[in-house]
């Protein structure tokens, strides 16, 4: 028998209740479609711990690097390091105090000790810094300052177990006459300091 | 029915969808690491601007003693090279003895005069104090060499007393210790340098 004509605008008729599917059939349709709307594994980050390690090595490297070779080591007008042909490496890292002579003053450890005049390169430092005698070779003030030094040092030697030879590291202006180089060495022999590290810059030209 | 042609029930296909849809992460659970990329680009970019910009200069120590007096007097002939640098050039005496121009023999004069056919040293062209060095490096070296391959028992010598003229700048001596240090062979000549005090 057919169904009789719905008017327009009615709701459709109830369809009849679908009866559900076996519960194995179920389980088995879900399987499916979990498998299939899975996601891709997805590389959301990089395992950069690899290059991590590396850069931190080059970094520290790069840095003891410059500390040793440039960060002690202040270049202006004023001090300028003379360069030398010399490229071997110190067998050890020199220790000692460091004894500036820039054009204008002679700086024992960064404090000015005495000045260093314009006419350096006949009489060397001021006659008033060497018992008033413009002939003489020791700078008072500054044997002063290194016998002080020198003191504390050869303690500290001597608690150390190291022998008793208190070294200095020279760190001279290029333009630096040879009469004033020869005050401070002399000046250091009498503080009895018995080596002293010449700072210069490697130069490999010919 | 068979489990093939067996259709799913709206209400169990609902479920099916709802249940299969994939679990959003927390983020919390996005892997468990810190996304460090940005900040990686900022430290290689700071590296690459700190490494372009920063003058990297090498240094290294000339080591030298204070000279030292006394001892026994030496039973072996011994050169006692000894340099003195002058407006002139190289003033050398060796073995108690001045060493003549030219360095052959004993005389008097200057062993290594200046050379001013040479170009001279200059440090900074733009600097008009900077005095031009003449000095004739290369003509040291060979006389040291010479002066050392005398008598064998010079070959262990090691020591040099260098002393200048006052106003001779620290570069000149530096530049004569190195032109003293090696042979042009590359042998150790005179490595060991000593300051002279000049009377």
């Amino acid at each position: 028998m057919a169904n009789p004509p719905q008017p327009p605008g009615a709701p459709p008729p109830a369809q009849p209740r679908q009866k559900p599917a076996s519960m194995a059939r179920y389980k088995r349709e879900l399987r499916k479609e979990t498998k299939r709307r899975a996601l891709e594994p997805e590389i959301n980050f990089l395992n950069i711990t690899a290059m991590m390690d590396m850069m931190t090595i080059i970094l520290v490297f790069l840095l003891k690097t410059m500390t040793t070779s440039t960060a002690s080591l202040p270049q202006s007008d004023d001090l300028k390091i003379p360069e030398s042909v010399l490229s071997k490496e110190p067998d050890q890292e020199p220790e000692g105090v460091v004894v500036m002579v820039s054009r204008t003053q002679i700086l024992v450890a960064d404090n000015p000790i005495v000045p260093v005049p314009l006419d350096a390169s006949k009489y060397g430092i001021e006659p008033r810094y060497k018992s008033g005698n413009r002939d003489a070779f020791a700078i008072d003030p500054l044997l002063k300052v290194l016998r002080d030094w020198r003191g504390k040092d050869k303690n500290t030697r001597k608690a150390l177990g190291k022998d008793d030879a208190s070294e200095a590291i020279l760190v001279m202006d290029k333009r630096t006459p040879y009469r004033v180089l020869v005050e401070v060495t002399y000046t250091l022999g009498q503080a009895e300091f018995s080596k002293f590290h010449l700072m210069v810059l490697q130069n490999n030209k010919k | 029915m068979p489990l093939e042609t067996e259709q799913l029930s709206a209400a169990q296909r609902g479920k099916v969808r709802r249940l299969s849809a994939p679990k959003e992460l927390a983020p919390d659970d996005e892997g468990g690491e810190l996304n460090i990329i940005p900040f990686l680009d900022i430290i290689t970019n700071v590296l690459m601007f700190v490494l372009a910009t920063v003058a990297v200069t090498f240094t290294t120590m000339i080591d030298s003693h204070p000279p030292s007096a006394g001892g026994r007097a030496p039973t072996t002939p011994t050169l006692n090279l000894n340099v003195i640098i002058n407006d002139d050039g190289f003033v050398i005496s060796a073995a108690r003895q001045r060493v003549a121009t030219g360095c052959r023999g004993y005389g008097s004069g200057v062993a290594v005069p200046v050379n001013k056919s040479n170009a001279p040293k200059i440090d900074d062209p733009t600097d008009p104090k900077e005095k031009p060095d003449y000095n004739d490096y290369d003509a040291l070296k060979r006389c040291a060499e010479y002066l050392k391959t005398q008598l064998p028992e010079y070959a262990g010598e090691k020591q040099v007393a260098i002393s200048a003229n006052s106003d001779v700048q620290y570069k000149v001596i530096i530049r004569a210790m190195d032109a003293l240090r090696r042979s042009e062979k590359g042998d150790d000549l005179f490595p060991e340098v000593n300051f002279g005090v000049p009377q």
